[in-house]
């Protein structure tokens, strides 16, 4: 069994090898591997687009991670108490919003804030003061981390319900019966149970909104994130710049990793 | 149950506020770009690409000329979901009942890293190491000639599984890991075989994980063009690619709604169709398996 | 000081041009180039010795801003000349690389897209004008485009109306690339391209991922116009692209990678590509078609609604600098429909016959048309074809 966990984690991890590999190719073409050089660290690292597009990816990822779990685990939760017509609407919302191809909700939403926004803009005009310039709404940050929101807090409402169906639900009326409150009771009782699966939920959301390409393509607006930059980079003509990008993502990704192993094992052993 | 009725009046109150930024998303996000899609469905393309507004069912008499793209989408789906399926359980009851628990998170973790570098380098990786550069480079080092690897039904089926791996990980874990472990001891107490005690004990019990990874994968996997893009050589059409087609080249904007609303559709009842199934089988006394 | 900028510059119009020649086949290295040539600081000294020839003049637009959208081509550019706009004017170039006019097109009706300029195509300028997609080019700000030095072969398409819409880029033609060492018989037209491809070249061919280019490459196969929107043309030119299709090796507009790795041996490909491969790999071959293809001029043009209006005049007034030009097609190969930046390149470069197809190849090439973007029957036999 443990070989074969160690496989599946070698095929995780081979193609990861290469693209490393190739961040040290000295050629320019990431095809064709010429020599050893870390050139290509130090241009991605004075590239202001590189960065620019990691920090935006980031940015937006964490947000998506953050609201999808809290909205989705409140949801999930609530959604135990509702019965009848609304829960057949729900359960129909929540699968849909999973469903609907990427391309399509792209740019659906893209055309549905637009028209919006057609509309809303002049009016806030109007609104405004005399002199100061009126805010005006636009495709960006908050376009993005709302359409990625919908899927990831669909997908946490899904991965939550699923760890509710199997919680033993004794330990719950077990707590009420005992006169905690219904916050404690959630406190103490449910949220340890249902812990993995919110968590899970946290990495699958911060996991699929960081690499998310098509949606963020058509209501980024003029913003760019990390996947739509490679994939501009790659039509660009690949450069082992590419390869940098995807190394120094994996390098920190691991760093956090170990440093919050560590951490739990300090407090383990207290 | 105890929970509703102990909360009564205020607990309805909680309910509406729990739920009520969720529907708030739904409403802006999905249900008025939704009603986009449908009506530009109905629409017609205008001379120039995009939308005409129009009442017509010409686009849903179109569908049958994309009937190959959603041939080439049924046929790759449930294979590739069954395949990541039989992948990933081993691992994710390793990972849950095999480990210990200071292990665990790291391993866990350590199964979506690579997804955190691009979908889209890793994809050009395995280009290469599926290109003429690189495995069948090695194989001819060892004598065997001519393998084409790369742009093939095969590489794709290599890039899905690869791709949806952890989508299929993470939910089938979640599951097992609330497994007591006891359970398992009482079994092979009682003279259950280690098989046994799988196929009775461990196995009924991760159906809610299996059902969700499964679903997840099985839906997302409808809406995949960038893996039969690259990994196929634009020759292997998924209805992901005829939308993106429809969208982006030829930009008939009321076809590719309508093939849109089609595909969603005909996903709903396959979905309500399994979970109807599956319900029968699942444990405990829950309503909804999910 | 005399009126000849040439005689101004920090090294010879010869040596520069041995210089230039070295760094094109790849035997220098840029930052060699750049400080023998004196061109790293060359903004700097030129436009202290020759007023005119320097970007100072996009300070006179005023407040720039700090960033620049720009939408383009892939392996369409040298970075040098976008590092130098950035490091004189301040503001920072944001790059997006599409690799069809469609996607363009479709990005840009969808609404909202922020880009400041792009790069269309001739045939998709006047489907721009009519979608208000586009707007008219005020000249007097870009005062480095002459428009008495250019081609108006190439640089008309940019008039709609009597009004600029746009500034001549660079021009060239598609044909496609060979591999010599693989494929030896010497296809030399689309009817052999399509031959060798359901022959000896079975599995190894690269046709692109749009309709106008692979369409057309069927139709003049046939003898039929690359433009042709005729049904029964169509049909045809999709029987043979069905027939050929399991024999194909991808379906790509990236055709680079696969050429450069071997798995493919052949692909409809645009000059520049080709004489880069040529370059890097001499065993590769760019062939314009005898029974015909395309010809194409691509052009900068600013979006109806781009936000950063001044930051794009400042840089379009910038690549239209022969200078600036001359340099950019030391890197992607393209060539330029500006006489002055002609008199630049050295008699060999003119006479090359990838920049520079021979006159009888020249002729039988065709403009790609307007109808044949938005043709809807020509979208659908691509869409059948690529789904099939």
């Amino acid at each position: 069994m443990r070989l074969y966990a160690i496989a599946v984690y070698l095929f995780l991890y081979v193609p990861i090898g290469i693209i490393v590999l190739f961040s040290f190719n000295s050629g320019r073409h990431a095809s064709d591997f010429v020599g050893l050089s870390v050139k290509w660290y130090g241009k991605a690292w004075s590239n202001p687009f590189v960065i620019d597009a990691l920090t935006t990816s980031l940015i937006i990822a964490l947000s998506v991670a953050v609201l999808s779990s809290l909205m989705g685990t409140s949801a999930a939760l609530a959604l135990q108490r509702v019965r009848g017509p609304m829960k057949v609407l729900f359960d129909g919302l929540i699968y849909v919003s999973i469903m609907i191809p990427g391309i399509v909700i792209g740019i659906a939403t893209l055309i549905a804030l637009v028209t919006a926004f057609d509309i809303l803009n002049p009016l806030l005009a109007s609104l405004w003061p005399e002199g100061v310039k009126p805010a005006k709404l636009s495709l960006g940050y908050a376009s993005v981390i709302a359409a990625h929101t919908l899927f990831t807090m669909s997908l946490v409402i899904i991965l939550v319900r699923a760890r509710i169906a199997g919680m033993d639900r004794a330990l719950i009326e077990a707590s009420q019966d005992l006169y905690a409150t219904p916050w404690r009771t959630f406190y103490q009782v449910t949220l340890p149970q249902i812990f993995p699966a919110v968590l899970a939920g946290f990495l699958l959301s911060f996991t699929f909104s960081f690499d998310d390409f098509i949606i963020s393509f058509f209501v980024a607006g003029a913003n760019t994130t990390l996947p739509v930059y490679v994939f501009s980079s790659i039509r660009r003509g690949i450069t082992p710049e590419v390869n940098v990008i995807g190394s120094v993502v994996l390098f920190v990704s691991l760093t956090l990793l170990i440093i919050a192993q560590l951490l739990l094992r300090r407090r383990d052993r207290r | 149950m105890a929970a509703a009725t102990a909360g009564g009046r205020k607990g309805s109150w909680l309910t509406v506020a729990l739920l009520a930024p969720t529907s708030a998303w739904f409403l802006i996000l999905l249900v008025m770009p939704l009603a986009v899609v449908v009506i530009f469905s109905f629409g017609a393309r205008a001379p120039m690409g995009g939308y005409a507004a129009a009442f017509t069912f010409e686009q849903y008499a179109n569908l049958p000329s994309r009937f190959a793209a959603f041939k080439n989408t049924m046929t790759f789906a449930p294979l590739g979901t069954l395949l990541c399926l039989l992948i990933a359980y081993p691992l994710a009851y390793y990972l849950a009942v095999k480990v210990s628990p200071r292990w665990k998170l790291l391993l866990l973790v350590l199964v979506i890293v690579p997804f955190w570098t691009s979908l889209l380098i890793r994809t050009y990786a395995w280009i290469f190491i599926l290109g003429g550069r690189g495995i069948p480079a090695l194989l001819e080092l060892i004598g065997i000639e001519g393998v084409r690897l790369i742009n093939t039904p095969g590489a794709v089926m290599l890039g899905i599984v690869y791709g949806y791996l952890p989508l299929m990980v993470f939910p089938i874990f979640v599951s097992l890991e609330k497994l007591d472990k006891g359970l398992l001891e009482v079994s092979s107490d009682l003279g259950g075989t280690p098989l046994r005690t799988f196929l009775q004990v461990t196995l009924p019990l991760s159906m809610p994980g299996m059902a969700t990874g499964c679903m997840l994968v099985f839906i997302l996997l409808m809406g995949e063009f960038l893996i039969p893009a690259f990994l196929g050589g634009g020759k292997i059409f998924f209805i992901g690619n005829a939308l993106v087609d429809l969208f982006l080249q030829s930009r008939n904007w009321p076809f590719g709604s309508a093939v849109a609303v089609t595909l969603v559709v005909i996903m709903l009842i396959t979905v309500s169709l399994y979970m109807r199934l599956t319900m029968g089988k699942s444990t405990g006394r829950d309503e909804s398996l999910m | 000081m005399s009126k000849n900028y040439k005689d101004n510059l920090p090294i010879t119009a010869v040596k520069f041009m041995e210089e230039f020649r070295r760094y094109r086949k790849g035997s220098v290295t840029r930052r060699h180039f750049l400080g023998v040539t004196g061109l790293g600081t060359a903004m700097a000294v030129l436009g202290a010795a020759v007023p005119g020839l320097a970007p100072r003049a996009a300070h006179a637009y005023g407040e720039l801003g700090d960033r620049l959208v720009f939408s383009t081509w892939p392996n369409y550019h040298n970075p040098v000349n976008l590092e130098e706009f950035t490091e004189t004017t301040g503001v920072n170039i944001q790059v997006n690389a599409f690799g069809s006019n469609e996607e363009m097109l479709a990005k840009l009706q969808a609404g909202g897209a922020g880009w400041d300029v792009f790069v269309p195509t001739n045939y998709t300028i006047t489907t721009y004008v009519e979608l208000g997609l586009i707007q008219e080019l005020d000249l007097s700000l870009i005062p480095n485009f002459d428009a008495a030095s250019q081609n108006p072969v190439f640089a008309g398409p940019a008039t709609v109306n009597g009004k600029v819409y746009a500034v001549p880029k660079n021009w060239g033609t598609t044909g496609f690339v060979v591999n010599t060492k693989q494929i030896t018989s010497g296809p030399k037209s689309w009817k052999d391209f399509f031959d060798v491809t359901m022959g000896a070249g079975s599995g190894h061919t690269i046709v692109h991922d749009y309709q106008l280019t692979t369409i057309g490459a069927a139709m003049c196969a046939f003898g039929f116009s690359f433009n042709s929107i005729v049904p029964e043309e169509l049909d045809k030119a999709e029987k043979l692209l069905i027939d050929a299709k399991p024999h194909l090796f991808a379906i790509t507009s990236d055709y680079q990678p696969g050429m450069r790795s071997g798995d493919a041996w052949m692909s409809i490909c645009w000059t520049g590509d080709g004489k880069q491969l040529n370059t890097d790999l001499p065993e590769m071959e760019y062939v314009v078609a005898s029974d015909g293809g395309e010809l194409w001029s691509d052009f900068y043009a600013i979006p109806s609604d781009a936000p950063h209006l001044t930051a794009a005049y400042a840089f379009i007034n910038y690549m239209q600098d022969p200078y600036i030009q001359a340099r950019d097609f030391a890197v992607h190969g393209y060539p330029t429909s500006d006489s002055r930046v002609d008199a630049m390149l050295p008699a060999d470069t003119i006479n090359d016959p990838i920049l520079y197809p021979a006159k009888e190849l020249m002729d039988g090439l065709e403009f790609g048309a307007a109808k044949t973007l938005t043709d809807p029957g020509r979208a659908e036999v691509m869409a059948r074809f690529k789904s099939a």
